[in-house]
């Protein structure tokens, strides 16, 4: 049962067509399908899709926010349903992100956290001017895997070894993962400071948040 | 560069009509846009004097601090702002007038890393390379302002733009555009600047340099760039007061609502600055309304879309500007570069955009090479000699000869042709040579034969030394500010 309704649902999302996706959420429910089933078969495969195209570069962004808008709306009618089985959804992993302080620039920043949270990720974005100490704190109350910090400048991008220093001072580390993205990062500037990696983009930084947390082959 | 003698500097140099993009009805609807934006949603100010400033002169101050402008204080700036600047070269001759339908050339500042001419290597830039880029910007006949070009990642990070300023100062006589990080680099810079000009009198009476203060967005504007323009009112010299607003992501995605935004913020400047000193000159940007590329998350340096729009509306208000061109969004010097720098440069020269800067950019802004910038010296040339006025005379119109020749008569002999071949537009790089020609001489490309102008250049061309005095100066005051700890972050 349900091969039809999985692929009009990966389609729904595929097609940003939110009114779509919350009929199939109602027409899962009522057909018995299993939420958990719906949501992991039918929706996420639509989400994955958008999100390999938009790396590719055939889509854009706003396909992938529209993706993810008609799969909330679909989550948030089967939740009930979910709650009720007692069945949860796994988060892939739970990400800190912020600009190094001194530091106000957040666009890099807002999109790598869009791209993780759309990408199954649950993301707390602490802003711009972010202290070391926050870092650490935001990563405890929230018991994060990763942590993403963003400098835009050369000036402050020295930062953010300064939140590796903190982590590690917190004994935090290895456990919780660092990455770091900017303009003037990069690979070898991640190795220089003992972070785990470094992306060029969001696209990338989903990847390397992925195969830090050793969940690469879960994206298919 | 130029083996006949150096022409005396022509300030508005003849053109053909103005392109522009806008109509005035289109002008004034978005200035109106712009004043309701202001009035209604309000503009975060992080400096408390700016604040202050703006609430003294009538201006609304919300609960969270949002700072609501009256339309009436901003058309009051209007009619009280400069409707020119004057930048002079070194000696204080004057060289480049923002004003009128000019357009002028430059490069951009800070790339991190350099697409070495030499090698081809896409390296993290060096104090050696803002030198050589300095000092083929002082040789290129038609590059009229300098800029840093390149970001340094061999001196202690809080100290790079001091060191591109001292460069800058050093390698060019043209008039620069200073960028600086904070407000103490920026007073560095301007002593450096006054050290070479002979005192903040000369300075202010014949400014060499223009500092470009960088705005976060249009309706928020940081405490250093507020400080700058205040700083600079008081001083009388002259702010590039640049607010940008990224549409999709911290303005709306549609060029009209984007630049509405944007010169929101454009117009709180102007008005700060005049609150501060009646006549102070702003230069307001003649560039906006872009947006990130959603589907690659980059910045697009050479998008078609909104180009001539803002220089329309600086036009409009009759303010000196500063545009952007001649940057491109390729990784190489290739095709899509030539393309892209020739495409925005003519735009904006026949928009009229004062000064154009952003030559020898590549990879949106993140590389720079001195070939590109060679490249683009030669795509100004062959502007200028488009947009050039067509001089109608009886000697141009030659109809004496014309006629003494006859229907089947050659002119290549006329005294009139030896007397005006040089008249005509002749390239230096870019090729027209007969096939075998060229194949005998090594069927370069432009991008090849740009490289070796580079080369020839740096090996050549020595710029005018600094006076002892005036380096001597500069010297302390980089001494001095390296001797200060500084508040960047420590590793």
């Amino acid at each position: 049962m349900g091969d039809e309704i999985f692929a009009a649902m990966r389609q729904s999302v595929i097609d940003g067509d939110a009114v779509a996706a919350a009929a199939l959420a109602e027409k899962a429910l009522a057909d018995g399908v299993p939420p958990l089933d719906a949501i992991e078969i039918g929706f996420v495969p639509g989400l994955s899709y958008v999100g390999e195209q938009f790396g590719l570069g055939e889509l854009f962004l706003p396909d992938m926010m529209l993706a993810a808008r008609a799969m909330q709306k679909a989550i948030a009618i089967l939740e009930p349903e979910m709650a009720r089985q007692s069945a949860t959804r796994k988060v892939v992993g739970r990400v800190v992100i912020g600009t190094v302080k001194g530091d106000i620039h957040e666009i890099g920043k807002n999109l790598v956290g869009m791209m993780l949270s759309t990408s199954g990720f649950e993301v707390h974005d602490l802003g711009v001017d972010v202290a070391p100490d926050r870092f650490v704190e935001a990563a405890r109350e929230h018991d994060a895997d990763i942590i993403g910090v963003s400098a835009l400048l050369t000036t402050t991008m020295a930062g953010q070894r300064t939140v590796v220093q903190a982590l590690e001072a917190a004994g935090m580390r290895p456990k919780v993962k660092v990455i770091v993205g900017g303009a003037p990062a990069s690979e070898s500037w991640a190795a220089e400071i003992g972070a785990d990696g470094y992306s060029e983009d969001a696209i990338g930084a989903v990847a390397l948040a992925r195969k830090l947390l050793g969940t690469d082959a879960a994206s298919a | 560069m130029d083996s006949r003698a150096p022409k005396a500097p022509d300030l508005h140099p003849a053109r053909s009509p103005r392109y522009d993009r806008l109509t005035p009805a289109d002008c004034a609807r978005l200035h109106d846009a712009s004043l309701s934006i202001l009035e209604r949603t309000g503009v975060r100010l992080h400096d408390e004097e700016a604040v202050e400033r703006l609430h003294g002169a009538g201006a609304r101050v919300g609960d969270d601090g949002r700072v609501f402008v009256p339309g009436p204080l901003v058309e009051w700036a209007l009619s009280v702002a400069p409707r020119s600047l004057t930048l002079h070269a070194r000696g204080g001759a004057p060289a480049i007038a923002l004003d009128g339908d000019n357009a002028w050339f430059g490069p951009g500042s800070d790339c991190l890393r350099i697409l070495d001419h030499r090698t081809g290597e896409r390296r993290t830039a060096t104090l050696q390379d803002v030198r050589d880029g300095l000092t083929v910007v002082d040789a290129l006949p038609n590059m009229d302002f300098g800029m840093s070009m390149f970001l340094p990642s061999d001196v202690e990070p809080a100290m790079a733009d001091r060191h591109q300023a001292a460069i800058m100062l050093e390698r060019t006589t043209k008039p620069l555009v200073l960028v600086t990080y904070d407000v103490d680099a920026m007073l560095d810079a301007i002593a450096m600047a006054e050290a070479v000009a002979g005192g903040p009198e000369a300075l202010r009476e014949r400014p060499t340099i223009a500092l470009y203060v960088n705005v976060t967005r249009g309706l928020v504007h940081n405490g250093d760039s507020l400080r700058k323009l205040l700083l600079l009112a008081e001083r009388g010299l002259p702010a590039l007061w640049i607010p940008v607003t990224s549409g999709g992501t911290t303005g709306p995605v549609t060029m009209a609502g984007n630049v509405a935004l944007n010169n929101a913020g454009v117009l709180v400047g102007v008005v700060l600055a005049q609150l501060v000193r009646e006549g102070t000159p702003v230069v307001v940007p003649g560039f906006g309304g872009d947006a990130l590329d959603l589907r690659t998350m980059v910045d697009p340096y050479a998008e078609p879309d909104h180009r001539g729009m803002v220089p329309s509306l600086a036009h409009h208000y009759g303010l000196p500007m500063f545009s952007l061109a001649g940057g491109s969004d390729s990784k190489i010097v290739d095709q899509q570069a030539a393309a892209d720098a020739s495409l925005t440069m003519l735009v904006d020269a026949l928009a009229g955009g004062h000064l154009i800067h952003d030559s020898g950019y590549l990879e949106s802004g993140l590389t720079g090479s001195l070939a590109q910038l060679a490249i683009c010296d030669e795509i100004a040339a062959w502007i200028r000699a488009a947009i050039g006025p067509v001089e109608i005379t009886d000697e141009t119109l030659a109809l004496d000869l014309i006629d003494q020749l006859g229907p089947d008569g050659s002119f290549l002999e006329a005294d009139h042709t030896l007397a005006h071949y040089r008249d005509r537009w002749y390239p230096t790089l870019i090729d027209r040579l007969g096939h075998s020609a060229w194949q005998a001489r090594g069927a370069t490309t432009l991008a090849e034969r740009a490289a070796v102008r580079v080369d020839r250049i740096l090996a050549e061309h020595r710029p005018t030394p600094l006076p002892e005095d005036a380096a001597r100066a500069i010297a302390g005051i980089l001494e001095r500010a390296a001797a200060v700890p500084r508040s960047a972050p420590q590793p």
